[in-house]
């Protein structure tokens, strides 16, 4: 007996030991190199600070570094997690609330390993897992860009998390667990344009982030990269390959759409309608073209569109038939057409719309419910608002109108109830 | 060429419209026009976003609805109770107006509308507000910002915007039991 209890003392001892060692960052490996603690000089930050800018808008850093309505790069913007809300911080050269203090090396480890100045831990709302990629130099350039700002003096907000997740500390389980190991070295075989869109998309662009799931821990499901994630309500699409061929797009469709955030697939909405008009509408037509071979995994950007063919449709039963196109007709053709064509630059297809063709009817339904506000887009394009119809239309309304769409249009079968009408409602 | 065509019944202005053919694609706005010959709504922008073309459903619990009539096809109204501008008002036995409603009159008063073109939609808009307030009142304090919310989704392009409120505001002080206290 006394042999069990002091092997059970032994093995929560080591336990005891390890989560010791864990939490007190003995396993965390950074990826700054050493030579970073060596500053810049001034000449060398002043001309990386050009290159810095446009490293900085394909990272898309001001989207989530400025409030809406807020000062520029002063943070403040909240960001929801499972575990509560994290407010985005000052990153502006301001000493006292910014990152004005920040020596080179501080703003790397903050990047790339996910620990700010001082040794405090980042949130991983802050993608450093994805930012972990990043080039030194492109580092470099976003710091020499960033501390060539206008400092905003501005606190930051104070982040509204449930206990343990408010112990910063307790993120070293999180990093041991969730970081990305040891880079591959580069595939020889591949492109410089495959290679050059890897980087886009995996490091600066850190698409991962919303279009892959998460598992337990909040750590992207590296298995399941890209295949496509539930966020905030609103399903984040499968964009490997097949997923944007499901989709209807090829790589020269998709280069557009990240430029213009309007296609025949639909027009970029949620968190995507911030990323076009933050970051891609900004990027060089050679970088989205790269971005996009990647994706489709081409070693050469093509210029000629061949779009997928569009899906079959789905025979449905007459009795749904009828009253689903009933409502569409009613509710719903005035603006996108009664062949569901749209109207150019006022309203999107719907025959040709990713929304009715993703595997789940969510993101179809969610819009049916609660509309989206009017959207501005780059050059003059204008979307008008699309109006809720949470009132209009009972939960067995929107189900038989969303399965209606999706099998004439999209080729799925009518499998969603109205009992995940009900659900997307009540903000499930 | 002939649409194809669907019975609609549906009751405007207490008048009794009974199963008459109407194509399936039809708008309400359309319906209005070339069916009705009720021609106060407006054709506005024709999107669902200026408000000029909405009328009133009285739901089956005396409440009131204000629906757009430019994207919302004819047929959503079937068997549904209608109020158009036109049937605001008081009407003798040859369906002349005798008398506007309180709202209207108060329009006119307060020479809220220049051309004129958005007046069915704020009487409209303004006619379901005070019907809310009739079944919920609100504290005097909440009244600004309560028309402004009620009417902020009109549009006027003659900046009738200031004179729309106070004649709300004025109409609202004068009827009883729209305020607490």
């Amino acid at each position: 007996m006394h042999k069990l209890i002091w092997g059970v003392a032994i093995v929560a001892g080591c336990c005891a030991l390890i989560a010791g060692a864990i939490f007190a960052g003995l396993f965390e490996k950074s990826v700054v190199a050493k030579g970073i603690e060596q500053p810049l000089s001034p000449d060398r930050m002043k001309a990386l600070a050009a290159k810095g800018a446009y490293v900085a808008v394909t990272a898309d850093c001001y989207a989530c570094h400025t409030a809406k309505g807020g000062a520029a790069w002063a943070g403040g913007l909240p960001i929801a997690t499972p575990f509560g809300t994290v407010y985005s911080t000052n990153i502006s050269p301001d000493k006292e609330n910014g990152i004005g203090n920040w020596t080179r090396a501080d703003f790397h480890r903050a990047l790339r390993d996910g620990v700010g100045k001082g040794g405090s831990h980042l949130y991983p709302a802050m993608p450093y897992a994805s930012y972990r990629k990043m080039t030194p130099d492109d580092v470099d350039a976003v710091y020499a860009y960033l501390m060539s700002r206008e400092p905003m003096r501005i606190a930051n907000r104070k982040n509204a998390l449930t206990f343990p997740f408010n112990i910063r500390q307790s993120l070293t389980f999180w990093n041991l667990l969730s970081l990305p190991g040891e880079e591959k070295a580069a595939d020889n075989a591949k492109s410089a344009i495959w290679i050059r869109g890897q980087y886009l998309v995996d490091a600066l662009g850190h698409c991962g982030e919303c279009h892959t799931p998460r598992n337990l821990m909040q750590g992207m499901q590296h298995n399941k990269y890209l295949k496509g994630a539930l966020l905030e309500g609103i399903i984040a699409p499968d964009i490997t390959k097949e997923g944007l061929v499901r989709m209807g797009f090829d790589a020269p469709l998709l280069a557009g759409f990240m430029k213009s955030g309007i296609s025949a697939q639909g027009a970029m909405a949620y968190q995507m309608f911030d990323v076009v008009h933050f970051s891609t509408q900004y990027m060089t037509d050679e970088d989205l073209s790269a971005l996009s071979a990647y994706l489709f995994d081409l070693d050469a950007a093509h210029d000629t569109s061949v779009p997928p063919p569009a899906p079959k449709p789905v025979e449905l039963a007459p009795a749904l038939a009828a009253s689903a196109h009933t409502t569409y007709r009613n509710l719903c053709s005035a603006c996108h057409g009664a062949e569901g064509q749209g109207i150019p630059h006022v309203v999107v297809p719907l025959s040709t719309n990713v929304s009715l063709r993703l595997n789940d009817a969510r993101n179809l339904v969610h819009t049916v419910l609660h509309g989206v506000p009017a959207q501005k887009f780059p050059g003059l394009e204008r979307m008008e608002p699309m109006p809720s119809f949470k009132d209009k239309l009972t939960d067995q309304e929107v189900a038989d109108l969303a399965n209606w769409m999706r099998a004439v249009w999209g080729g799925r079968e009518p499998t969603f109830k109205p009992e995940g009408v009900a659900s997307i409602r009540q903000g499930k | 060429m002939t649409l194809a065509t669907k019975k609609l019944s549906l009751t405007i202005n207490d008048r009794v419209i009974d199963r008459i053919d109407v194509p399936y694609t039809m708008m309400m706005q359309d319906f209005l026009y070339e069916y009705l010959n009720l021609t106060g709504s407006r054709m506005g922008c024709g999107q669902g976003i200026c408000n000029a073309c909405t009328v009133i459903v009285e739901k089956d619990d005396g409440s009131l609805e204000e629906v757009q009539t430019c994207t919302i096809g004819a047929h959503w109204f079937e068997g549904k109770r209608v109020r158009t501008v036109e049937g605001h008002g008081s009407h003798d036995a040859s369906g002349a107006i005798t008398k506007l409603s309180p709202l209207q009159q108060a329009f006119i008063e307060h020479f809220s509308f220049q051309c004129g073109y958005c007046t069915p939609g704020f009487v409209t808009g303004a006619t379901v507000f005070m019907d809310q307030l009739k079944r919920k009142p609100i504290a005097r304090a909440e009244l600004e910002q309560a028309i402004i919310d009620a009417l902020d989704k009109h549009i006027c392009r003659c900046t009738g915007y200031v004179r729309y409120h106070e004649a709300v505001r004025d109409l609202v002080l004068k009827t009883p039991g729209l305020l607490n206290g």
